[in-house]
């Protein structure tokens, strides 16, 4: 595997480069030195505590005073996140589609979801799969939640899509088997465009299909490091917060 | 248009706002690591203020307790809740109640009708760092040590600041050309006596004591303080300023400031500030600097100063705000300090002043309070501010590299810090004693008497640009500033208004060792009519007496300095009462004038065992003259009387019975002649504690309520 392929060092190198774009971009889109005062008040009215911790009022005061230097703190330090928010919440989800989870492994099992519009239509609904792909178990229904469940098997890697056809109406869904790193789409919508944005990275479904979703459990994938299993993102959490201390340190910058 | 763009951009924030509140997915909701150091830290300082405060509280009734307990121990009744002692340095009683007669100081009236007035007597010599370790300690001089700024050695007969001494650490290692110290640092305070707010303390009474001189080094005792007088710069001095210019000028300070050439490169200007020496010399005496740059803009009449990661654009005639200096001095050592910055002139020369390098308050260098996170607190809470004893830079305006408008700017800068202290002291010191000294008082009406006097001689190049309503307007300010503590005020609150000594004008010079030379007591070496600084070029197996500092007359003792002549005993005594014969009553040729009062004889002046440290005689000037500044530096000159021509044109240094204090009450105090001294036992006495039996000041009998809820009087 190429380093390129390896999740670890992916999660390394976006931690470097976010890490650093977002610390500049605080640097340029928070008031620093309004961030700066807030923070030694804070810091001025713990160390108050400690000063004169035998004059219990001041004690009280100090504390009132050190939840609204937080709540100041919090107000500075959030506006520039309301800037940054936007493009880096759709940079996460797309990166979300690369490590968020892992293709499909031959040889295993895994379910496909679907959900109809109405029950009546779940008899009728048949899966046809792709090549290397095969049905190990008949179909569930689940009438009460109008949804039928198949559990495939994949034998060979590949890209594919699966076909399920439901009311005469046939529609595909996209099917990832293979050991590296590739973008997934978990789930198909009709609909639910503010879910689509963020979880499917498929079009929508057509409205006279009859089916209002299609969804494969891929596994969650985890990345080794340090003796533990890490979602990407708390990964990605703890070191882009080491490598954003460490730039803002070197730029003098105030977060 | 403008309101267009407002409307997008809260539409924006919104949306934004909107996808992270609504995002149902947990990975997006991260959005980088600045919003994870606000949570985090946020999170951090809410649970160390729980951790701190939870302690404070589950502790607090024991440590009640425990107070309730050494109060019942040491003290006995109360009289006062609070003291409050506002001290302003070198305020004079005459100009107080001539401006109180002229319904100047309202606040200061209204203290006098209903509480009291008196003038303080002062201590012997008065001088700031004397008068103020008397004033804490409650002893007389013998007994705490100080006698001037500067005390001599008697085997180099050079001078050393008499109230603290700095040293390197006390073991280093050396590796190839490096020295590395091992350790910090060595303060020692020379100050002796103990402080009065260690005995509140001791009774479990807490105490806030705000830039009182010579609390450098500071003590521990149960309270916080800050230092003040006597707290040195980065470089170990009590103020070295620098003058950065491109104009070619050789002639040197002579004291208190370094003149550093600017060098141009193109549009950009390059200087330096020196900084201390560099701690891994090995031979020392090898300076660090910081340099920085000047990017003028003569069409916009400002100027761009960049000193290292800061910059700030100055218009000419305004300071900058505080700024790290960092000198680097390799090896990962470093010193750092704060600075300001004043732009003098870009066009045709560009100057640029910068103040002494003062100790960061927020990352001292050196103990600057204790404990050492009150200075950090302060800083933090009101941002940077003058750490150095001197703050106000006295020597820039007699060099006038500071103009007049310069020099007061700085002062009442420093000013506002103060009264930022003062007032948070106040909040935080609900009970107990709450210290603090202003200096502006004292710097001001030092540099600014010229103009106050009608025919100063510092004054005769000012034409026109005479400020004769400097020092009304400092007395009305300070009056402010009284007027607005009354209002926090309280009736179980003392409040004291008072100042080390008063201020009288420095019209005419005397130099001591001139008469000392013209007269035979003090030897030349041959063919030499003057010396320079410090003795040089005294002939010292044939002196017999010498001066240096403000007051002080030494006798050449043998046995007692390096090359002493004079034998002690007998001959000492004699010598002492020839001079003060000698002196007392001296004539000014010029005016007709006696220029010197008294002189008076240290040892029976002074009383403890600190007394073999004083000088033998102190010179008690007339009000218009004093030590000049040859004679204070250890020069010998061929005048003994002369003008004095510099804006340090108002003094104190005189005889004390010229200069007493000031002392305002808003109780009544039934004593006629109080003094400096009894400050301590009189407090002490009102908080109920017992006296400790080395106090040579006595108590005053304070009487009745403090005045309830005192709010300030208006101006008529």
């Amino acid at each position: 595997m190429s380093l390129l392929h390896s999740p670890l060092l992916l999660v390394f190198l976006l931690s470097i480069v976010i890490g650093f774009l977002m610390v500049i971009v605080f640097r340029y889109t928070s008031d620093q030195k309004a961030i700066r005062v807030a923070k030694d008040h804070l810091k001025a009215h713990l160390l108050a505590v400690r000063l004169f911790q035998d004059q219990i009022q001041v004690v009280l005061i100090s504390y009132w005073r050190i939840v609204r230097s937080t709540g100041t703190y919090l107000r500075l330090a959030f506006m520039p996140l309301l800037y940054v928010s936007v493009p880096l919440i759709f940079l996460m989800v797309q990166i979300d589609r690369y490590l968020g989870y892992t293709p499909l492994p031959t040889g295993q099992t895994f379910l496909v979801t679907a959900k109809l519009a109405n029950s009546e239509a779940l008899d009728q609904a048949v899966v046809k799969l792709p090549d290397g792909v095969t049905l190990t178990a008949p179909a569930v229904h689940v009438p009460a939640v109008r949804e039928i469940v198949w559990r495939l098997s994949a034998d060979a890697k590949g890209t594919g899509s699966l076909e399920v056809t439901a009311a005469g109406q046939s529609v595909t869904k996209s099917l990832e088997v293979s050991d590296g790193i590739k973008r997934i789409s978990t789930i198909r919508l009709y609909d639910r465009w503010w879910e689509r944005i963020f979880v499917s990275a498929e079009p929508e479904l057509p409205a006279s299909s009859g089916v209002q979703s299609i969804e494969v459990n891929y596994p969650e994938r985890t990345i080794s490091f340090a003796w533990m299993e890490w979602n990407w993102i708390w990964l990605f959490f703890v070191l882009s917060l080491i490598f954003g201390f460490l730039f803002k340190t070197i730029l003098g910058i105030e977060i | 248009m403008r309101r267009e763009r407002e409307t997008s951009r809260w539409l924006c924030v919104l949306l934004a706002l909107s996808l992270v509140l609504l995002s149902p997915v947990q990975s997006h909701a991260y959005a980088g690591p600045g919003a994870g150091f606000a949570v985090l830290s946020s999170l951090w300082t809410l649970f160390v203020a729980f951790l701190y405060s939870a302690y404070a509280f589950l502790t607090w009734p024991l440590r009640h307790l425990l107070r309730l307990f050494r109060r019942r121990q040491s003290s006995g009744k109360a009289q006062i809740k609070r003291a409050v002692i506002l001290g302003f340095d070198g305020m004079d009683p005459e100009l107080a109640q001539r401006f109180i007669a002229e319904g100047k100081l309202p606040n200061l009236a209204k203290l006098q009708q209903q509480g009291s007035f008196h003038k303080l007597r002062t201590t012997y010599p008065p001088i700031s760092p004397v008068a103020w370790s008397t004033f804490m300690t409650g002893v007389n001089p013998g007994k705490h040590n100080i006698y001037d700024f500067l005390a001599r050695d008697e085997k180099s007969y050079l001078p050393f600041l008499s109230s603290a001494e700095i040293k390197g650490p006390k073991r280093s290692l050396k590796i190839g050309k490096y020295t590395i110290p091992l350790g910090k640092a060595q303060v020692k305070g020379m100050r002796r006596g103990t402080p009065f707010w260690h005995w509140l303390g001791k009774a479990g009474i807490f105490s806030s004591v705000i830039r009182v001189p010579v609390t450098f080094p500071p003590e521990k005792f149960e309270g916080v303080l800050l230092s003040g007088m006597c707290v040195p710069d980065l470089k170990g001095s009590q103020g070295t300023f620098c003058f950065c210019t491109t104009r070619k000028e050789v002639e040197k300070f002579r004291e208190g400031g370094v003149r550093v050439p600017i060098e141009r490169d193109g549009k950009t200007y390059r200087s330096y500030i020196p900084g201390p020496d560099d701690p891994l010399a090995e031979s020392g005496g090898r300076e660090l600097r910081s340099e920085f740059e000047i990017r003028p803009d003569p069409a916009k009449h400002q100027a761009e100063v960049i000193l290292d990661t800061e910059r700030c654009t100055l218009k000419v005639g305004e300071y900058s705000d505080w700024m790290s200096v960092k000198f680097k001095a390799g090896l990962g050592f470093s010193a750092r300090g704060i600075c300001k910055f004043y732009l003098k002139e870009i066009t045709p020369e560009v100057e640029v002043y910068v103040t002494p390098v003062n100790i960061d308050p927020g990352k001292p260098d050196l103990p600057i309070a204790h404990p050492v996170t009150y200075s950090i607190y302060l800083a933090k809470l009101f941002g940077p501010y003058a750490t150095l004893g001197l703050a106000e830079d006295t020597w820039a305006l007699n060099e006038k590299v500071l103009d007049d408008d310069a020099f007061l700017a700085q002062c009442y800068s420093n000013h506002h810090d103060r009264e930022q202290m003062l007032f948070d002291a106040l909040e935080k010191t609900k009970s107990g004693l709450c210290a603090c000294v202003f200096d502006t008082t004292d710097r001001v009406q030092h540099m600014f008497w010229r103009y106050f006097e009608e025919g100063h001689p510092a004054a005769r190049e000012a034409n026109g640009n005479k400020r004769p309503e400097v020092i009304p307007d400092l007395y009305r300010k300070m009056d402010d500033l009284i007027g607005k503590v009354m209002k926090q005020v309280d009736s179980d609150t003392l409040l004291l208004v008072v100042s080390d000594h008063g201020f009288k004008s420095f019209a005419r010079c005397v130099n001591i060792n001139a008469w000392l030379h013209q007269n035979g007591y003090l030897a030349l070496k041959t063919g030499r009519t003057e010396s320079g600084d410090w003795f040089e070029d005294v002939d010292w197996s044939r002196t017999r007496a010498y001066t240096m500092g403000l007051n002080g007359i030494y006798l050449n003792v043998k046995g007692r300095e390096r090359e002493g002549v004079v034998q002690s005993g007998t001959e000492v005594e004699s010598l002492k009462e020839e001079l003060r014969s000698k002196l007392d009553g001296l004539q000014d040729p010029e005016s007709g004038k006696v220029g010197i009062t008294n002189v008076f004889d240290c040892d029976a002046t002074y009383a403890g065992p600190y007394v073999e440290n004083a000088p033998d005689l102190l010179v008690g000037y007339t009000a218009g003259y004093r030590a000049s500044w040859d004679s204070v530096m250890g020069k010998v000159t061929t005048q003994i009387f002369e003008d004095n021509l510099r804006a340090w044109s108002g003094d104190h240094c005189i005889d004390p019975r010229e200069v007493p204090g000031v002392l305002f009450s808003n109780r009544k105090i039934a004593d006629e002649n109080p003094a400096i001294v009894d400050i301590a036992p009189t407090i002490l006495k009102l908080f109920g504690v017992a006296l400790p039996g080395n106090f040579d000041g006595k108590p005053w009998t304070v009487t009745g309520e403090s005045l309830p809820k005192m709010g300030p009087a208006a101006f008529p």
